[in-house]
């Protein structure tokens, strides 16, 4: 690890938005593997690495509709808002991640989206991530209006992804149940 | 034990470089690294931080975490951090940690839920009787506080209950 958090899309190595193409449904646009510096005393990935996985699927996201760097310099980004984990499973170090990501809603400004992450090879569920992101002018600091590209680009997406279910634990708190 | 009859209230961190991302503020994931550290203090007070971990082999799992993000942090920040233990089982914790920065301004929140696992036999067990004492007396004199107004609600909701902050 360097010195301060770096996303693996930093710089080049994304998926690129192509007006042409069909639209995945989920969207697949991130693949990893277990680092040796995200395993705890246990050999497992720790509990903050999962975040740090889905962020780095969160940022393939972004730089997929054109929230990059140049985007993010010129005033605007999209910050989260809420995020709700599911741990599922353990994974141990070495273990291939497969990172999926489907949009659940969207409007001029929010954007409401859910990551799976699968063992790479069993298709094992690992974790799920809900998130809601916010579209900010950075300098004000306060929440802005998409701009018309990304909104129809969202919009894309959300027809593309308009037939996946609705996964069960979307919006749902979180309690102990009683039997 | 100490007064229980406030938030737990042990955590204090100035913010660390590796936290921070490429705009100079702490990245998403930072937040989580900092409210299990948090929840960790709380652990040690109830008896079941890493060294029950250790002399035990049993241990509390995150099955979920949620997290609200309010304010940025960056270098010239110091955290504190209050936690609540919402509700307990034999099995689980409930907890609710709140992030100030030095300026008293709320930079998260988070609401987690654990299971006691034996880690041998992979499966969740009860806690020890003394632990779950320990907990449940937490828990009844948390019990008190001010419910606060993001608890238990699930993404996305703007419910907030009267009285909260």
């Amino acid at each position: 690890m360097g010195d301060r958090v770096v996303t693996p899309y930093e710089g080049s190595g994304h998926h690129t938005w192509d007006d042409a193409a069909a639209i995945e449904a989920p969207l697949r646009l991130h693949h990893t593997s277990v680092s040796a510096a995200w395993v705890d005393y246990n050999g497992h990935m720790s509990e903050s690495c999962y975040l740090l996985v889905f962020g780095d699927n969160a940022d393939a996201f972004f730089r997929f509709i054109g929230i990059d760097e140049d985007y993010r310099a010129a005033g605007h980004s999209l910050y989260t808002v809420e995020t709700h984990l599911h741990h599922r499973r353990e994974v141990a170090e070495e273990e291939p991640l497969a990172l999926s990501l489907q949009l659940l809603d969207h409007d001029h400004k929010r954007v409401h989206i859910f990551h799976e992450m699968r063992h790479g090879e069993s298709g094992l569920l690992l974790a799920t991530a809900e998130q809601m992101l916010v579209h900010v002018d950075i300098e004000a600091g306060r929440s802005a209006d998409l701009p018309p590209l990304l909104a129809e680009r969202l919009d894309a997406i959300q027809h593309a992804h308009a037939a996946l279910p609705r996964p069960d634990v979307v919006g749902r708190p979180m309690g102990i149940e009683r039997h | 034990m100490g007064d229980v009859s406030v938030p737990f209230a042990a955590y204090r961190s100035a913010v660390r470089a590796e936290w921070l991302d490429y705009n100079g503020h702490m990245n998403d994931s930072s937040y989580g690294i900092v409210l299990s550290e948090a929840n960790e203090l709380l652990f040690v007070e109830l008896g079941l931080s890493a060294d029950y971990r250790a002399s035990t082999g049993a241990s509390l799992y995150t099955v979920e975490s949620h997290i609200r993000y309010l304010a940025e942090c960056s270098l010239e920040h110091t955290l504190n951090a209050t936690t609540m233990v919402v509700a307990a089982g034999d099995k689980k914790v409930h907890l609710y940690t709140e992030l100030f920065r030095d300026d008293d301004r709320l930079a998260a929140t988070g609401e987690f839920l654990y299971v006691h696992v034996d880690t041998a036999l992979g499966s969740s067990v009860p806690m020890p009787s003394e632990q779950r004492a320990r907990v449940q007396e937490m828990a009844s004199s948390h019990s008190g506080l001010p419910p606060p107004g993001h608890l238990g609600l699930g993404v996305g909701s703007s419910r907030q209950r009267s009285g909260s902050v």
